[in-house]
């Protein structure tokens, strides 16, 4: 009797008289014929789905593809498979804001995965130089990016891999808008960006710097130049407080500051420097200035909880010697006629009502005012745009380019309709990532102009989970990873992961380099995690809602009617004629990346 | 990957000697177990079956899912009908084949006890396995000894629920002097397994006891079976031990033990169980548990 | 307990006096029985006692499994035959009752074991002498069933049963009386044992547990396959009364001793056949030869196959006869005596039978003497018509 013969199956034996009984109760055959596939009313499918990470992501990185790939050792390849949703994570790796840190689901067992350390590992595997391969021919179109910050970046790397031939402008001598100018070098080498920019070039790009639009280049002379452009021009200007004293010599903005330099310009820096916000520029500004020799306050007119920069940061610059005051709101500043001192003169605030933001709105306590000496005061309350050619309709909008939905700049009245915008022109959020997640988003808006296909209804089919993430590669219909049919929508959420399946195990820790240390230059102080390092950490994904032959689902069939697919083919398939439908892979599934549906769905069509 | 498993891929994924057809409830912990067993013991073994649900979910004559000898025998004789089957095993030099009784807890801990009781004391060389659902579920849901205090059956229904306690048949067969007792389940598939290739080596009577979730019979989602499973051992209400002469041994041992009450709430069986009744379950799994952790470590020194 | 060791050593053929549970013993040993299982139960218990001394001084060589009660012994057996070994198991009375539904499990399993029994009446209340109701009310089981009369029988029919058994593959169950048997020697000729393998060749079923051609046995059988598997059962139970008698003349070429289904004497002109089985049998005889040379015609046909029922042979036997008083050392409550009631079944197609006396005699070990039978024929031809209720001889009235 052969073992296993399903395919073949076994013929009931057929007694027709008593004389085909063998002479004892002897089993002659198999239950192969048995197809008990017919009791089933549910069945299972396998379904990659969306990892919480790639969810939070704003730009629909696909994180456990290429964290998967780094526990197989395969670096390079994780490099190009990042590259696919995200181009540069050796930047990211280092600035991000972390969104997918914050919802990964491993959270709820011991700490979240260190996926922004594991980002930089990957980015710094291959030199930044090298063009993405197998680059597509053009297709004739020309797409001119306004502005060489994050938005403008990737919207003309993904607009090359779209097959648009692209020319980046910046205003600026050097490329990279923020990552340039605002990011501190401690946190983002100068080199890093500029290699990028290399390997943009690399890739076909042109990319002319010292070119304000507006200024060296009409706006209207882009808009005949080219088939369609984006404009991502940022914020680069610091709003001004909106108190007397603020023209004064003593006082310059946080963003002047971090651009000095970082331009290597000439920068007068008091020894005691006051630096008046809570967000990042406001800390980068700080930590910079502290690392030139003065001694820092940050004054803030909420509480620590309130300030928008990331936590680390402030802990960080706390570490290194950064004082802070906290609710207390500017209200003039006052110069020393003598030449010693200004005053930074500040009213003592309560925390009232929430306001639009959800945060208390400061209160001022009238009369309880208190001067803080500097020689040098800094203004980081915030960024706003300055862009010539879009002045009066960015007055009329309360600072920002309104868009329609198909990211096309309205009321401007040339080009109408090949002109797109998008990042913090826009009223994004002020991060690295939005800024990336809207030049894809504009790339592939360019695109379904040029082909004629409504933008709309492609976004919503390539939207990851609720949003704002999207994926390029379901818009390009590249296979993801390991090819199993893949829901852009299911998102996975902590109690559908089985934390039983995993182990607890710690975190990387950040490197020791001391806070004395770190003060003392702008020289980097984190550190790319080892292979070693990267593989531990990768390690601990979960590989939310994607398999990864585990092989759960096959050992806990009850049925037998789970079978690895075979040599070289990635993952398992339900022998339908069995399987029963009682679920038990469904819910043992460690990661959830097996989905229940109605027995009457078609396969293949989800 | 996440490595699930301690054992070698080609064990737990290699040539199954189970195949479907077979006729179990979608869910059953009976199929799963047999199917995680023959991983341990491989295609030399026969299979001894008393009346219980595997008499019937291996196929009606003349067919058999199973890719060993099985012969069915009557409710009492599980242990006995090993004997012999072992003693000519014995006889025909192939003492090497491993013969196993897969019984029901209905034919261990009742009707089947006189004969198990005789063979431990005889020390015969059988692998004797107790698949427990914890009732008489092949003849619809009655009770049994192995029946947990508190569970409905159809002869312990609502108002006359089980007032006794399950019975403890691992003292029972320790008090046999047997070679190797020891719990397992198919929450726990690698232990289950690394049990059965453990036994398969050991000579003289071993005792395997499994908790074999029934869908039907304990009022359960089959989707959520091996869940259930799993929260038996996590509350502490079923331990999964080994004693390997007279050494005792905790193999799962949960970082953090769940209330007794979230695992009877997982199931409907358990649905008119009275909060004090909950509660003295909850107290006696918690001395039992102690005594077992204290075992464990004496048996350490 | 070892008066007959030396008997044990020797392996050629001895004539000895010995006693029916140690010639059982002997027919185990000769058959080349590798497995065996059982209980003690008087008067069973010198067969296990010296069979286990056999095991032990290594003059069997088998495996002996002590089991805790009879259903276990027999499911023992059940177990090692099923893989394949020439197994064996005794028991009496209430043993023998307990065993019931693994009876009817070996049976319907097609396992050739052979089970010697000693009839023992069935309690309540506690009675170790010969009855004939344990076996008797085993006759549904589906076991073929021999009655014997000697120890030499005992011994004989341990040797043709597995012959029997492992061609039919229906278990043979052989029985005799307890005491005036199984404690009571008797010249026996023990035969050799290379005789007895040129008789009994080895067993090779067709199907056994087998881990290189694995099968199920014993499977759900549902009403698509029930009826024909008992069917066949049915047949190959039937089969035996051709392939035994075949079997007892090759035994009596190779041992010179003659055995047939059931066997005559002074039949021939008998107006009256005594028809019984077991130890009562040899006081027939006497009775019989007293009765001829008292002018009557009178024969015996002792009854040796019970199941199947040789109704064609009874029928020859008895047929011409105007009297058959059948002597059931058995009652079944509520019937009478079970061999009467199967005598009539088998005469009952006749269209001249003779009239069939059902007498009830010896239940509980109450003796049966010559007397007793002399009383039984006289009263027997002193009564035209049997009627309905059997002649409970030697009742207290």
């Amino acid at each position: 009797m052969e073992r296993n013969d399903r395919k073949k199956g076994s013929v009931p034996y057929e007694f027709k008289t008593w004389r085909d009984f063998p002479p004892m109760n002897v089993s002659l055959g198999t239950m192969l014929h048995n197809r008990t596939g017919s009791w089933r009313f549910i069945k299972p499918i396998y379904e990659d789905k969306i990892p919480s990470c790639q969810a939070g992501c704003p730009a629909g990185n696909d994180i456990e593809a290429w964290t998967k790939l780094i526990q197989r050792g395969e670096y390079e390849r994780a490099y190009w498979y990042l590259k696919r949703e995200e181009p540069f994570p050796a930047i990211l790796g280092r600035v991000c804001f972390r969104f997918c840190e914050r919802t990964c689901n491993r959270d709820t067992l011991d700490q979240q995965v260190g996926i922004r350390a594991l980002e930089r590992f990957v980015g710094d595997q291959v030199p930044l130089s090298t063009p993405y391969p197998e680059l597509p021919s053009y297709h004739g179109k020309s797409l001119g990016v306004v502005g060489s910050g994050p938005a403008g970046m990737s919207a003309a790397y993904f607009a090359r891999l779209l097959g648009f031939q692209v020319t980046v402008f910046e205003a600026m001598p050097v490329l990279g808008g923020m990552l340039r100018v605002g990011i501190p070098a401690y946190r983002l080498p100068r080199s890093i960006v500029d290699e990028e920019f290399v390997g943009l070039k690399n890739m076909g790009i042109a990319l002319e710097p010292n070119t304000a639009v507006g200024r060296d280049i009409s706006l209207d002379e882009c808009a005949h130049r080219f088939d369609y452009l984006f404009l991502a021009p940022g914020m680069h200007r610091s709003r001004s407080l909106g108190i007397s004293g603020e023209r004064g010599t003593t006082v310059i903005s946080g963003l002047d500051l971090l651009k000095k330099i970082a331009l290597g310009e000439d920068l007068q820096l008091g020894r005691k420097v006051v630096v008046v916000g809570g967000g990042n520029t406001a800390l980068d500004a700080a930590r910079s200035a502290l690392r030139l020799g003065s001694t820092v306050t940050i004054v803030y007119r909420r509480t620590e909880g309130d300030m928008p920069a990331h936590a680390e940061e402030i802990a960080e610059a706390r570490e290194e010697g950064v004082r802070f005051r906290f609710l207390a709101a500017p209200e003039c500043i006052e110069e020393n006629p003598n030449g010693g001192d200004a005053s930074l003169v500040c009213c003592t605030v309560e925390q009232g009502k929430p306001d639009e933001s959800g945060r208390r709105r400061p209160v001022k306590r009238e009369g309880e005012l208190f001067g803080v000496k500097a020689d040098t005061i800094v203004t980081a309350i915030g960024e706003e745009a300055f862009f010539d050619p879009c002045a009066e309709i960015l007055k009329k909008n309360n600072g920002v380019l309104r868009v329609d939905q198909e990211l096309r700049v309205d009321a401007l009245g040339i080009a109408t309709g090949r002109i797109f915008a998008g990042g913090d022109i826009i009223g994004a959020p002020h991060t690295v990532v939005h800024g990336i997640a809207a030049g894809k988003r504009a790339a592939i808006a360019v695109d379904c102009h040029r082909k004629g296909v409504p933008f709309s209804e492609i976004i919503r089919r390539i939207t990851i989970g609720e949003g704002p993430g999207i994926s390029f590669s379901a818009y390009k219909g590249w296979e993801p990873l390991n090819a199993v049919s893949r829901n852009l929508k299911s998102v996975v959420r902590p109690e559908q992961v089985v934390y039983d399946y995993f182990e607890r195990a710690p975190g990387i820790q950040s490197g020791g380099i001391s806070a004395a240390e770190r003060r003392k230059n702008f020289s980097p102080y984190e550190e790319t995690l080892t292979a070693v390092q990267a593989e531990k950490e990768a390690a601990r994904c979960m590989h939310c809602g994607r398999c990864t032959e585990c092989d759960n689902c096959l050992i806990l069939c009850p049925d037998v009617s789970v079978l690895v697919k075979g040599e070289g083919t990635f993952g398992y398939v339900f022998d339908y004629d069995y399987c029963k439908g009682c679920g038990i892979c469904f819910t043992e599934c460690p990661r959830h990346a097996i989905s229940l549906v109605d027995e009457e769905t078609p396969i293949g069509s989800v | 990957m996440q490595k699930i498993f301690a054992s070698p891929r080609e064990k737990m994924v290699g040539e199954e000697l189970v195949q479907p057809g077979m006729l179990s409830c979608q869910g059953c912990g009976a199929a799963l177990s047999m199917k995680l067993a023959l991983k341990g013991l491989g295609e030399r073994t026969i299979i001894i079956i008393p009346a219980s649900c595997w008499g019937v979910i291996i196929g009606a004559y003349p067919f058999s899912s199973l890719r060993v000898p099985v012969i069915h025998v009557p409710f009492e004789t599980g242990a006995v009908v090993a004997s012999g089957v072992k003693a000519a095993m014995d006889i025909r030099r192939e003492a090497d084949v491993t013969v196993m009784t897969w019984a029901g807890d209905g034919g261990t801990y009742d009707i089947g006890l006189q004969s198990l009781s005789g063979a431990a004391e005889r020390n015969e060389d059988i692998l004797y396995v107790c698949y427990d659902n914890e009732a008489y579920m092949n003849t619809g849901i009655q009770r049994s000894s192995a029946t947990p205090l508190g569970a409905w059956t159809t002869t312990t229904p609502a108002g006359a629920l089980k007032e006794e306690p399950k019975k403890d048949m691992e003292k029972i067969m320790l008090a046999h002097g047997v070679p190797y007792i020891a719990t397992a389940s198919v929450a726990y598939p690698d232990d289950l397994v690394r049990k059965f290739e453990k036994a398969k080596d050991i000579k003289g009577t071993r005792f395997l006891h499994l908790l074999s979730p029934c869908p039907p019979g304990w009022r359960i989602e089959a989707a959520k079976s091996i869940a259930v499973t799993r929260m038996a051992t996590q509350s502490g209400v079923f331990p999964i031990y080994e004693i390997e002469d007279g050494t005792y041994r905790m193999n799962i041992v949960p970082a953090a033990m769940i209330p007794v009450e979230d695992y009877l709430r997982s199931q409907g069986r358990f649905g008119d169980m009275s909060e004090d009744m909950m509660q003295s379950v909850q107290e006696q799994v918690n001395g039992r548990w102690q005594e077992l952790l204290a075992q464990a470590e004496g048996s350490k020194k | 307990m070892a008066p007959h060791r030396q008997e044990i050593k020797e392996a050629v053929p001895v004539r000895q006096v010995i006693k029916g549970n140690i010639a059982v013993s002997h027919g185990v040993r000769l058959s080349r029985v590798k497995v065996i299982s059982a209980y003690p139960i008087t008067p069973q218990t010198t067969i296990v006692e010296e069979l286990s001394e056999m095991c032990a001084t290594g003059v069997l060589d088998a495996k002996f499994i002590k089991v805790e009660s009879e259903h276990s012994a027999l499911a023992a057996v059940v177990g090692s035959e099923t893989a394949g070994v020439r197994s064996f198991t005794a028991t009496s009375g209430q043993g023998l009752l307990l065993m019931h539904e693994v009876l009817h499990w070996a049976a319907g399993a097609r396992l050739p074991i052979v089970l010697t029994n000693v009839n023992r009446a069935v309690a309540p209340g506690w009675n170790i002498w010969a009855d004939q109701t344990d076996s008797a009310s085993q006759r549904d089981t589906g076991w073929i069933q021999i009655y014997c009369e000697s120890n030499q029988e005992v011994l004989d029919s341990v040797i043709m049963g597995y012959r029997l058994a492992e061609e039919v593959l229906l278990p043979v169950m052989v029985i005799y009386d307890a005491f005036f048997l199984s404690h009571t020697s008797e010249v026996v000729d023990i035969p050799e044992v290379s005789e007895v393998d040129a008789y009994l060749p080895p067993f090779e079923p067709e199907y056994r547990l087998d881990v290189r051609d694995p099968r199920m046995f014993g499977g759900m059988m549902s009403p698509d396959y029930y009826y024909e598997g008992r069917y066949v059962m049915h047949r190959s139970s039937r089969d035996v009364l051709h392939v035994y008698p075949r079997m007892c003349r090759e035994f009596q070429e190779r041992f010179e001793r003659n055995y047939d289904l059931c066997e005559r004497y002074r039949t021939e002109d008998a107006d009256l056949i005594i028809m019984t089985a077991g130890t009562i049998s040899s006081v027939c005889r006497i009775a019989v030869d007293r009765a001829r040379e008292a002018g009557k015609r009178v024969g015996l046909v002792k009854l040796r196959l019970f199941r199947p029922v040789p109704d064609a042979h009874w029928r020859d036997a008895l047929g011409s006869a105007a009297r058959v008083a059948v002597i059931d050392r058995n009652l079944s409550a509520g019937l009478g005596g079970v061999f009467a009631s199967e005598v009539k079944n088998a005469l009952f197609p006749l269209t001249k039978r003779p009239a069939v006396y059902s007498v009830i005699a010896g239940l509980g070990g109450r003796d049966v003497t010559p007397q007793d039978v002399t009383g039984i024929i006289d009263q027997v031809l002193g009564a035209d018509d049997p009627g309905e209720t059997p002649i409970f001889w030697g009742l207290r009235e």
